[in-house]
């Protein structure tokens, strides 16, 4: 913690990864769930 | 999967990098990254601003390369596929427009102040709002198709000029500008250490990929839909 007061760069750098990883698993349940409706749509 | 698993690293890593690896002014360790005056903590952005315009310009002529494919097969797919294009290169030229605004409300004093850049990216906004305009005036859809095919491929042809020709060849505040205050040419290529290089170009690929992942998503949602609507 007092690393990270001292250093608030690295608060910045925290926050954006959260917002990417958060982007990240969205975009890769979105991909798998449309995929399924793909598969039920061939059907 | 294993693009996409790359991709996950690929940009955890450059965010990683970029906001982690400290600034000195005379770097001695491979992870220190140099100084640049009037830029400082603020040349971060590099790493993040300049792909996302980047993104736009590959979206945009992705729109142009499909809407040439639909003016010669008239496949409707196709022009699913140049207007998802259009749309995600609209949506990442907006966030290049917002971020850059920030980043000059903190270097140039004021969030617009109608430099080169930022007026060509405007210019270019105009633009690709207009095809969103022609696309939903038109019902018919093959003829919206050609209609916005044929424009598509009008606007991509004016990227290259907005976003690589005018800002470098006018005088401006922008780095890489003619006359850029702080050397002689652009940024990238006169005061990236090799280090930026990396964490620059690995930005670059990796928003690449982001939007061919994202353009993806975008088109099997658009044929689901489309599938599912009365008569597709």
């Amino acid at each position: 913690m007092e690393f990270l007061a001292q250093h608030q760069l690295y608060i910045v750098m925290i926050i954006v990864l959260a917002i990417w990883l958060g982007l990240y698993v969205y975009l890769f349940r979105l991909d798998r769930r449309l995929k399924k409706l793909e598969e039920r749509a061939a059907k | 999967m294993t693009l996409k698993i790359i991709l996950g690293i690929l940009l955890t890593a450059v965010i990683v990098m970029g906001f982690g690896f400290p600034l000195s002014p005379a770097p001695s360790a491979w992870y220190e990254l140099p100084v640049i005056p009037g830029l400082e903590e603020k040349a971060r952005i590099i790493f993040f601003h300049v792909p996302t315009a980047w993104l736009s310009v590959v979206a945009f002529l992705t729109s142009m390369v499909f809407a040439i494919r639909y003016l010669r097969k008239r496949d409707l797919v196709d022009d699913i596929k140049s207007s998802a294009a259009a749309g995600l290169g609209f949506m990442f030229c907006i966030l290049a427009t917002l971020t850059g605004a920030v980043w000059a409300k903190f270097n140039w004093g004021s969030y617009w102040n109608w430099d080169p850049r930022e007026t060509s990216i405007f210019v270019l906004l105009l633009i690709y709002g207009a095809y969103f305009s022609l696309r939903s005036a038109v019902d018919v859809e093959e003829k919206r198709a050609t209609l916005s095919s044929v424009y598509s491929i009008l606007a991509a042809v004016t990227v290259p000029f907005f976003i690589f020709i005018m800002p470098r060849i006018m005088t401006g505040l922008h780095p890489g500008a003619k006359g850029d205050p702080e050397g002689a040419g652009p940024v990238i290529e006169f005061k990236m250490s090799p280090t930026m290089r990396v964490i620059f170009f690995s930005s670059l690929i990796a928003f690449t990929m982001l939007f061919f992942w994202m353009f993806s998503l975008r088109v099997r949602a658009a044929r689901l839909e489309a599938r599912h609507q009365p008569g597709g």
